[in-house]
């Protein structure tokens, strides 16, 4: 039974070509869109979420306790020696970095404004996190004599400073006292973290130092996990070692990203509901037309004894076969736009300002993960059992007898 | 195959209320070859749906060896027709999308007849009925009276016991009824199908071997 359902499915089809083939690009073209729209929206909070961990936060970050809440210099870690010695010997930890940041004022001719200056080392900032691929304008540098600066974009704009202009950073150094020190920008950092962008000013750890007159000392020491799954270990062994010590992973620092991510996760069911309904819709007012169509067929069919069963199958048989074929293109026309966008990615010059203001490079690009095709497959099974269930109630409601005397027709 | 009692009203108690049949007694033997017969709404159409359980009586009772068809549930009568009864429509109703070969091999193939056995009956009625070189064509390639012939094919394929044939002849000119009515009449005596037709066509009277004639939904006639 099911084997003539499936041939006359299939020969309805084929009767039909230019409907069914409407359809399953229909299908098709929304899965491709669907499929596009979820790896563009995971790979923007997927770039928020790296660059944060690259430029700042790296999957776990060290501080002082109660540094985070008050940013003094009086709550900083102190037993650096030791706490490096023991990151050394984990081979769990791929990188660390550490940083001693100043909170004071930035002062160019033009203008003033508050910032946070912060001590590093360039060349553990590349091993720790590609640093260097931040800058957009300058060298990746201090300089020969440490006296330069790499400046955030957005703070290098609002003190009207350009490569070489001469920033002058007051701020209390660890005695109490007030210093000031002075600098030229050597380079200027893009990195798509605000904090960063629009606040921080990087010198040498050691003019940091020498600046703030405090040596062995740091605000924040990031470490670069290997194993994704680990870091939760990781944390707990570190924070068994240093009870003193707020060990804090990169979730705990960056709650808004995770509020990001799960708000993704709506806007992705949203457009989801929406398109499928939209194919939905779609396949339903094909499937219900081509019954209405051949109303007729069906009624002979019936009075000559065909079970109403096998007529069910045809008909959900030929909405299953539109599917899945306009699944396994959207899917693969998808899969295809997925990989040049996660690739290439695609460029948003236009929105630039307003993606920025969100932390966001001009050039957005694509995550692609397995589930996204599961998922589509689940939604696409899901939407055409929807859009078969009223046409097959309006199939069951035909008497034969009605439709071969013309009836209904 | 016997009609006792049976009456139909359409849209009872209301005012469009029409009583199409009225108080039938039928018998028909095995092997038969009957055709109702009368004017246009004398209720020849609607005695035969009923007896094809198209339709259902407001009274009465149809027996079918026995068994009473007047009590089976749609699906149940969807089902004896399926494995006992084979119809011939006006209209030809062949299933568009399949070959003539499909078509007539389709109620064998819903009764799971092995593909050798579909394929030699096909071969074997496509010859008496002279449609051997249009078996892979589609309905809609072929002429009226092809269609018909077809029609035919599918309704005898599976050797029903009783086939059931609603104004076969009248969309045929009259070299094609004739012809078509040879061929049913050869198959009724070389299967021993009982045929039952509604018709006030001549050919189809003239090869008739029992006529009933009804008239306003009554028997007047059974010769």
């Amino acid at each position: 039974m099911y084997k003539i359902a499936g041939q006359l499915a299939w020969k309805s089809l084929m009767r039909r070509k230019t409907r069914t083939w409407m359809v399953i690009t229909m299908i098709a073209m929304s899965l491709s869109g669907l499929l596009l729209l979820q790896g563009i929206y995971d790979g923007m909070v997927s770039h928020m979420i790296n660059t944060a961990i690259r430029s700042d936060s790296g999957e776990i970050s060290l501080y002082a306790s109660k540094y985070r809440l008050e940013k003094n210099l009086d709550y900083r870690i102190g037993n650096l020696e030791d706490i490096k010695k023991y990151l050394d010997k984990q081979n769990m930890i791929d990188a660390y970095v550490i940083r001693l940041a100043q909170e004071g004022l930035a002062a160019t001719a033009h203008k003033s404004l508050g910032a946070i200056l912060k001590g590093i080392s360039l060349e553990d900032e590349r091993r720790f996190g590609n640093f260097d691929t931040f800058l957009s304008q300058g060298e990746y540098s201090f300089g020969d004599k440490d006296r330069e600066a790499l400046v955030g974009f957005k703070l290098a704009e609002k003190l009207k400073a350009t490569l070489g202009s001469r920033l002058i950073f007051t701020a209390q150094d660890a005695n109490g006292e007030i210093n000031a020190i002075a600098f030229r920008i050597k380079g200027i950092v893009k990195t798509g973290g605000l904090a960063i962008d629009e606040g921080s000013i990087f010198i040498s750890m050691e003019k940091m130092a020498e600046f703030l007159s405090l040596s062995g000392a740091a605000t924040q020491i990031a470490l670069r996990i290997k194993n994704e799954s680990k870091i939760k270990n990781v944390q707990n062994a570190l924070q068994r070692e240093f009870e003193s010590i707020d060990v804090l992973r990169w979730d705990e620092l960056y709650p808004l990203l995770i509020q990001m991510r799960e708000m993704m996760d709506v806007f992705n069911m949203v457009s989801y509901m929406i398109v499928f309904t939209i194919a939905a819709l779609g396949i339903f007012g094909v499937i219900l037309v081509s019954i209405l169509e051949r109303v007729r067929e069906f009624s002979i069919m019936l009075a000559i004894g065909t079970p109403y069963q096998n007529i069910r199958h045809q008909i959900v048989t030929e909405a299953f076969i539109m599917s899945l074929f306009g699944y396994v293109l959207g899917a693969f026309s998808g899969g295809i736009l997925l990989l040049y966008t996660a690739s290439s990615g695609i460029d948003f010059r236009y929105f630039e300002a307003g993606l920025e203001s969100f932390g966001l490079n001009a050039v957005l690009y694509a995550d692609i993960r397995g589930y996204y095709f599961l998922q589509a497959f689940g939604a696409v099974f899901f939407a055409t059992l929807l859009s078969v269930l009223w046409p097959l109630r309006v199939l069951k409601k035909i008497k034969p007898i009605e439709a071969i005397q013309g009836k209904m027709l | 195959m016997k009609l006792i009692h049976i009456s139909k009203t359409f849209f009872p108690g209301s005012s469009k209320e029409v009583k199409a049949l009225t108080d039938i007694n039928l018998t028909f033997e095995k092997g038969e070859f009957t055709t109702l017969s009368g004017e246009s709404g004398s209720g020849k159409t609607t005695l035969l749906n009923i007896i094809g359980g198209l339709e259902r009586p407001t009274e009465g009772k149809i027996f079918f060896d026995g068994l009473e068809l007047t009590a089976l549930s749609d699906e149940q009568m969807a089902d004896f027709r399926l494995h006992h009864m084979g119809f011939i429509f006006q209209a030809y109703n062949l299933i568009s999308v399949l070959t003539v070969r499909e078509n007539i091999g389709f109620i064998m193939k819903l009764l799971d007849y092995r593909e050798d056995e579909i394929n030699n009956r096909i071969n074997e009625l496509a010859s008496v009925l002279q449609i051997e070189n249009i078996l892979d064509n589609l309905p809609g390639q072929i002429s009226g009276g092809q269609q018909q012939r077809v029609a035919v094919a599918r309704a005898v394929a599976s050797k029903p016991k009783l086939i059931l044939a609603d104004e076969p002849t009248a969309n045929l000119d009259s070299k094609n009824s004739q012809r078509l009515m040879e061929m049913l009449r050869a198959l009724n005596e070389k299967e021993q199908v009982t045929v039952i037709f509604a018709s006030h066509d001549k050919y189809v009277l003239a090869e008739s071997k029992r006529t009933i004639v009804l008239d306003d939904g009554a028997v007047i006639e059974d010769r």
